[in-house]
Formats: structure tokens, sequence, C-alpha cells
């Protein structure tokens, strides 16, 4: 079975299922702080994407929309655990322990009253040619991703957040507009921008480690 | 013909080949820049002399440079106006790297200087140009290299300076659907209104004014500022250029959100809010972010008053913030590198050391101000009388914010006098120097015979005005 048949069959699974899983995962991204969570969040939001967009687009271009945004988890799981791994050579093991953020408390509180504006505006918003479901899908990953990048000041997760209001944006345009010309710069622009981000996630990540002998980072 | 080559396609190939070629040779800086300002030297000047209406041949082959490029949906094509404003960019580029050379700007800025140019380029050629603020886009991401510069530590003028672009752009992929539906229903007047809305909202995220201003701040922290002058000129330009070609191509649009209001309001606010910061920064590059703010305020006013006269005087603000803006940054580039610092507490002995960059300093912040004796003395005089016909409160406030930018200029000249407090400075090279001497006295003579910008001005104003889709 190809890669195309096996998303095909996977993305009749679409519609709600898909558009909560996506859902979930922009609120994951918000809210937690790991990256691994926040970055398996963001994989299953892609993927989630893109069966939503394969009942707008054929199934072809809505696969590349998934891989464009494998790409752009790949290039960030790189950056993320490079830094992790040096970072954590030659720490204790106290050191190493998980440390939880005392603030996801916040941004959990944060996210469901974004839930609660959702709930008592998305029956109001008209979005041109799209079904309720997609407008609910478009609005909650535009409101969360727009709430996350007012949150974090770290590339990695404004960049998530940035990627959640562009992913919430295709799903707009990509019911709007069907060339195929587009959908391949727009998934272009995205693995640019991922790869920017990623570069700003090794700057900043370097710049804690390098604290005792000050350094540039490979151009 | 079917044996020329277009224009658009040479140009973005030369860029693009070079831009790859010096990228592998960036850390030989005293080829890299060269190569690069020559260049860009090179097209602008090819792009000034030779015609867009027939072509020509170069080195045996037929050039045509106002043939179109056409893939799919999209074209790329040099029209007389757009002609102008790559002349412009690459006029800029070329001065720029040779300035970054000698102030040490890093090595990077070559290869990276000219794809922003060709990212640009495409954003002022790209037919439908509802699709041409996703180059602007791009030209964010890769300004994220730029102003970075290979250092690690803090990532906020980067990251802010990408943030606004992106979000901006998918708004006018909107707008495009709502243009496209429009002439299907000639009597619903709603998705005009719709459109014009997004492109109100779109263009504010690219033109970042007050108060989205947050990327010029910490842009102007973070980067060299040489190349945070650059980006400012170029990324600006290009945009200004934009917002003209949709309101002459899209006329509806200035009457369906008052655009014109618009700009007056959020540059008059801008140019405040920059002018009254200039005044309190205690660090050079911020006093130059928002010293430059203040004079992209001033710009927008002169957007605002498009009706008028304010078009001819936004062209000449163009102009003449190039220089001071070069200026400053040159002063303050150098003051960094050797000081090894730019809080104005720390730039003791500059003066005595580094006489010609102390002088351009001050000179650049006075022209931002634009002070008599400067080269934005005169547009920013026939500015501040056109707008006192429409209101003389804005003109008060315009003032106010030129007073911040001067006690700023001062405050930063003074601290660059007295002992020096650290290590011993080495004295600023003579090229630099000499740099530095050129900009300023160029300054000061266009201050003194500012007719001399009348025919660069006067060649622009007709193409702008009448520029088609």
């Amino acid at each position: 079975m190809s890669l195309l048949d096996f998303f095909r069959q996977l993305s009749h699974l679409g519609g709600l299922p898909a558009a909560l899983l996506a859902g979930a995962a922009a609120a994951t991204i918000v809210i937690v702080r790991d990256w691994r969570l926040a970055l398996f969040a963001y994989a299953v939001q892609t993927t989630m994407l893109a069966m939503l967009l394969a009942q707008a687009l054929p199934v072809e271009w809505a696969l590349l929309q998934a891989i464009a945004g494998g790409l752009v988890a790949v290039m960030l799981y790189l950056s993320a655990r490079q830094l992790h791994v040096s970072g954590q050579a030659g720490l204790s093991w106290e050191a190493r322990w998980p440390q939880m953020a005392s603030t996801s408390g916040f941004r959990l509180l944060a996210v469901m009253l974004a839930g609660v504006a959702f709930l008592s505006v998305h029956e109001s918003v008209a979005l041109p040619r799209v079904s309720p479901l997609f407008r609910d899908a478009i609005l909650w990953l535009m409101l969360l991703g727009l709430l996350g990048l007012a949150l974090h000041d770290e590339p990695f997760h404004a960049g998530l957040s940035l990627l959640t209001v562009l992913g919430g944006f295709s799903l707009l345009w990509f019911s709007l507009v069907q060339r195929r010309m587009l959908i391949g710069l727009a998934d272009a622009g995205q693995v640019l921008l991922g790869l920017a981000i990623s570069y700003l996630v090794v700057s900043q990540g370097l710049a804690g480690q390098q604290a005792k002998q000050p350094g540039e980072i490979s151009e | 013909m079917t044996d020329t080559i277009p224009g658009p396609l040479l140009l973005l190939a030369l860029l693009g080949l070079m831009a790859g070629g010096l990228y592998l040779l960036r850390r030989v800086e005293a080829l890299a820049a060269p190569a690069a300002a020559g260049l860009a030297l090179l097209l602008a000047i090819g792009l000034w002399r030779l015609p867009l209406a027939a072509p020509v041949r170069l080195a045996g082959r037929g050039v045509w440079l106002g043939q179109p490029v056409a893939w799919e949906d999209l074209s790329l094509q040099i029209a007389p106006v757009t002609q102008a404003l790559l002349v412009f960019l690459l006029g800029v580029a070329a001065v720029t790297f040779i300035l970054a050379w000698r102030t040490y700007q890093g090595y990077t800025f070559y290869p990276f200087g000219l794809g922003l140019a060709a990212l640009w380029a495409v954003a002022a050629m790209l037919q439908p140009l509802t699709l041409a603020p996703l180059a602007l886009a791009l030209a964010a991401i890769l300004a994220v290299f730029l102003i970075q510069a290979g250092k690690a530590g803090e990532t906020r003028g980067a990251w802010r300076q990408l943030l606004f672009p992106t979000l901006g752009a998918p708004l006018f992929l909107t707008a495009a659907w709502y243009i496209d539906q429009a002439p299907l229903n000639p009597d619903d007047p709603t998705p005009y209104r719709v459109a014009g809305w997004l492109l109100i909202a779109g263009f504010v995220l690219l033109l970042q004014p007050a108060p989205v201003h947050v990327a010029i701040p910490a842009v102007a922290k973070q980067a060299p500022p040489v190349v945070a002058a650059f980006l400012w000129i170029g990324g600006q330009s290009t945009t200004l250029f934009l917002l003209q070609r949709f309101l002459v191509t899209y006329p509806w649009l200035a009457s369906a959100v008052d655009s014109a209001r618009w700009l007056l309001w959020l540059g008059v606010f801008t140019a405040l809010l920059g002018g009254v910061l200039a005044a309190v920064q205690d660090r050079l590059g911020r006093y130059a972010g928002y010293a430059g703010l203040y004079d992209y305020g001033v710009v927008l006013v002169a957007m605002g008053l498009r009706g008028t006269a304010g078009l001819p005087t936004a062209i000449w603000l163009v102009l003449t913030r190039t220089l001071a803006l070069l200026t400053l940054a040159t002063g303050v580039a150098l003051i960094r590198h050797h000081l090894e610092s730019d809080r104005l507490d720390r730039i003791a002995g500059a003066a005595s050391r580094l006489p010609w960059a102390t002088i351009a300093l001050v000179m650049g912040g006075f022209a931002l101000a634009g002070m008599p004796l400067s080269a934005q003395f005169a547009s920013r005089w026939a500015l501040l009388q056109l707008l006192a016909e429409n209101d003389p409160r804005w003109t008060i406030f315009l003032l106010i914010g030129a007073l911040g930018v001067t006690i700023g200029a001062v405050r930063a000249g003074r601290a660059c006098f007295g002992k020096l407090s650290g290590a011993p400075v080495e004295r600023e090279p003579r090229g630099a120097a000499l740099l530095a001497m050129g900009l300023v006295i160029v300054s000061v003579l266009l201050g003194l015979f500012p007719q001399l910008l009348t025919e660069p001005v006067a060649a622009v104003i007709l193409p702008l005005a009448t520029l088609g889709p």
C-alpha cells in the first residue's frame, strides 16, 4: 500500500474526530511546557489538518500539506533535541530532573477562557464557503494560535503557535481557492518558516549553554 | 521576441546565483563585500540606463527588460515605476555592502542581503498584486538569519520582525478572494468592504506603525546597525510602494475605509511616540531605532496626504531618510564595535578616538529630526507646511517628535565626550572615517542644495501616481 493510498483511507476518518484532535493538539501546544509533548501535539495537529483538508482538496495536495508539516516537525525536533542533549551533558542527576513550569496552570485557565469566548461567538461568525465544522476548527486554531503568541515569548512555543494560526488559515484559504501552484507556494513558505523558527530555537538555546564561554553558532 | 532573456528573469537569476556563490565564500569578506556591491551597482546602472520597451544586446544575447515572465497565474514584469524602485533598492544595497564591510557587520550580510533584495524585487514586480505581500513575508523570514547574524542569545528582534508580515500575508490572500467575488454581484458592496478592511489590517501588519512597531527597536538593539538600516530602508520602501500600487489599482480602497485618514493618524502617532522615546534611550542602537521610527511616521504622514502634494514629498523623504539612516547607522556601528558597547554611560572618549563616527552619529540624528543643514530639512519643511494647511495640530505633534529626536542626538553626542573609561581604544580606520565623512558631506550638501534631488523625484512621480495593476 502506497503512502497516498494509506492517507486516502485515513482521510475517511476525517470530520469531527479530526477537528477535535486538531483542537486538542492546539490547546496542548499553548498549555504544556515540555518540548516533546508540544512537538508531538504539533505533529498530530498537522496530520489532522491534512485529513480535514482532504475533504476540500484532492488527497494528493492535502498529503503535501502533511509532508510540509512533517518536515517542520523534524527540523524543530532536531533543534530542540540537540540543545537538550548537549545541554544536559555533564549535569548531575538532580539537575537533570524534569522541571514543571508554574505558569502551566495559568495557561490552562487562559485556554479555558478562550474556550468560553469561542463557545459564545462561534455561531455568529460567518466565514464564506466553509461548513460549520470547518468554521469552528478555523476559529479555534486561530484563537489558540494567537493566544499562544501572546503567552509565549521563546521561539519554540511561539513558533508552534504561529504555525497553528497559519494552519487555521490554510483550512479557510484552501476551501476558497484550489490552485496547485498556490498550495505549493504556501507549503514551501511553511517549510522556510519552520527553518527560521528552528534557527531561532537553536540561537536562543545555545545562549544559556554558552554563558560560561560566549561564542557564535555555525551559520 | 522568443530568443530574448526577460529582464525579471535575468535580474533574479543574477542575484540568486551571486547570493549562492557568496554564501560559500562568505568568510572571505574582502571578496564577498566588493563582489556583492559590484553586482548590485551593475544591476542598478543597467536598470537605470537600459530601455524597458525594446530589447538590447548584452554580451551577445538579447535582453528585454520590460518582457514579462509568466508561470501559471503569476507573472513578473518591470514597469517604469518598478524600474525606479529597483534602481533605488539596488543602489542602496551597493552602498550598504561597502559600509557593512568597513563597519564590521558580519559576513553573512552579503549573500542574505542579495537574497533580500531579490525578494523585495519580486514583491515589486509580482502580479497578481494581492500575492505580492507573500514575497514580503518570505523576505521577513530570510531577514531572521541576517538579524541574528550567527549570534547565540536574544532572539526577540528577529522573532518580532518575522511575526507581523507572516500574520499579515493571509489577510491579503483572503482579500484577494473577496476582490475576485465582487464582480459576480456588482450591486452588493459587501465584498469590497470586507476586502478593504482585510487589506487595511494587512497593511498595518506590514507597515508596522505604532503601536505594532515593536520589531523596530528590538531589531535596532539586536542587529548590526547598518544591517538594521538596510532592512528598514528596503523593507519599508517596498511596503510603501506596494501600498501605493494597491491604492491606485483598487481606487475603491481609498473610499471604502478612508485609508488617507488612517495613514495620517497612524503616521502622527508613530512619529510622536518614536520622537518622545528617542529622547530617553540609554543605548545608541535603541536611539537609532526610535529616531528611525519617528522618521518613518513622518513618511506615513506624507503618504496620508497623497491626494495633495503628499506623494512627491513622500518620495523626497524616502530618498533623504536613506542617507540620514545610513549616516546614523555608520556612526553607531563604529562606536559599538570599537568601544564594545553602545550604552551611553560606556562610550565616553569616543569623540577623541572616533571623531568621524561621532560626527556621523550626531549628524545622522539631526538629519532624522529634520534639522537645518541636513538632507532632511527641505523635505521635512515642505511636509510641515503641507500638513499645517490641513490641521496645524498635527504639525505640532511632529515638531514635538523632532524635538525628542534632537534631544536624543545631543545626549548621544554628549556621552561621546570625556575621558575613556575602559581599555585603550583603537583609532577609527581611515576607510571607515572616509565613508562616514562622505555621508556627512553629502547630507550637508543636500541640505544646502535640495534642488539636486528635484530631477530624481520628478522622474518617479508620474509613473507612481498612475501605475496600473
